[in-house]
């Protein structure tokens, strides 16, 4: 095991050093293009912004996200769940802060998948007037093979 | 809007394996299942790139802000990841109203959101509340 239980659970409740995110309007038009939805330059943003907003602005790297919890990517780790909360609507080209932390952390055993972790995170992005437009919560599923 | 209607559905076709390599250059992900074969190969998961989790979480949004009259209007969207899409597979993202409220003035409805891939297999499954 890569991670024991206490240094899991210490993981919950501690803080990203976080940053801020743009929604660069030539990155919503191609990434909404990827998807089949509406390609636009300015206006309201999709709320997977929240998503890409969370991951781009919570101040660490995939990999170190995973090192956090005592993996590598090739250990396998998987998204779970994930949630967006739309406070109010995002707009193209708008710069947010980025905020969050570690909420929850559940160490599991299944006959067929062994060991496994599930480390949720949460993180909210803040509009520049100080109220928050956006919160995405997601849930990452560690293996643990070892 | 009534309880029980189910929502336009969105298909794709055909998910490009062009697309992934947008998203990944975009998101930074370095994950070569999304781009490359030859790592999907030697992993054993197949032949083809496996497409990234949040793509398809963008069809179930592309499908809800449809429905809803504009992106803006899709309040909250909670998804539970259960398979992989691979490039060329045929998706198609629905929703179905479970539920309509008031609330603080605004009429929001509570919609159950799958993504299917070829014959009915959910790969994703979630709900979702929309402002209608």
């Amino acid at each position: 095991m890569q991670i024991s239980l206490e240094e899991l659970e210490a993981l919950k409740g501690q803080s990203f050093p976080g940053g801020t995110y743009t929604i660069e309007p030539y990155r919503h038009w191609l990434m909404n293009d990827a998807v089949g939805d509406i390609p636009s330059t300015s206006g309201p943003a999709s709320p997977m912004e929240i998503y890409y907003g969370a991951m781009g602005g919570l101040g660490l790297t995939l990999d170190e996200l995973f090192a956090l919890a005592g993996a590598t990517a090739a250990d396998g780790p998987m998204f779970g769940e994930a949630e967006l909360e739309q406070r109010r609507p995002l707009q193209v080209g708008e710069t947010y802060t980025v905020r969050g932390a570690v909420t929850d952390v559940v160490r599991k055993e299944g006959r067929r998948a062994g060991v496994f972790d599930i480390v949720t995170f949460q993180l909210e992005l803040v509009a520049p007037d100080g109220e928050v437009a956006g919160v995405s919560t997601n849930s990452f599923v560690f293996p643990r093979r070892d | 809007m009534q309880i029980g209607d189910e929502l336009e559905p969105l298909v794709i076709e055909s998910v490009p394996a062009e697309a992934m390599k947008t998203v990944a250059a975009l998101l930074h992900d370095p994950n070569p299942i999304h781009f490359d074969v030859e790592s999907v190969k030697a992993l054993g998961m197949g032949e083809r790139p496996v497409n990234q989790g949040p793509n398809n979480m963008g069809y179930l949004v592309a499908m809800l802000g449809r429905a809803a009259g504009g992106r803006e209007r899709i309040r909250r969207l909670r998804v539970r990841f259960l398979g992989n899409v691979f490039a060329g597979d045929r998706v198609v993202a629905r929703g179905k109203v479970e539920s309509i409220e008031e609330r603080d003035g605004e009429r929001l409805a509570e919609v159950e959101v799958w993504l299917e891939r070829g014959d009915e297999d959910r790969v994703l499954a979630g709900t979702a509340t929309i402002l209608l």
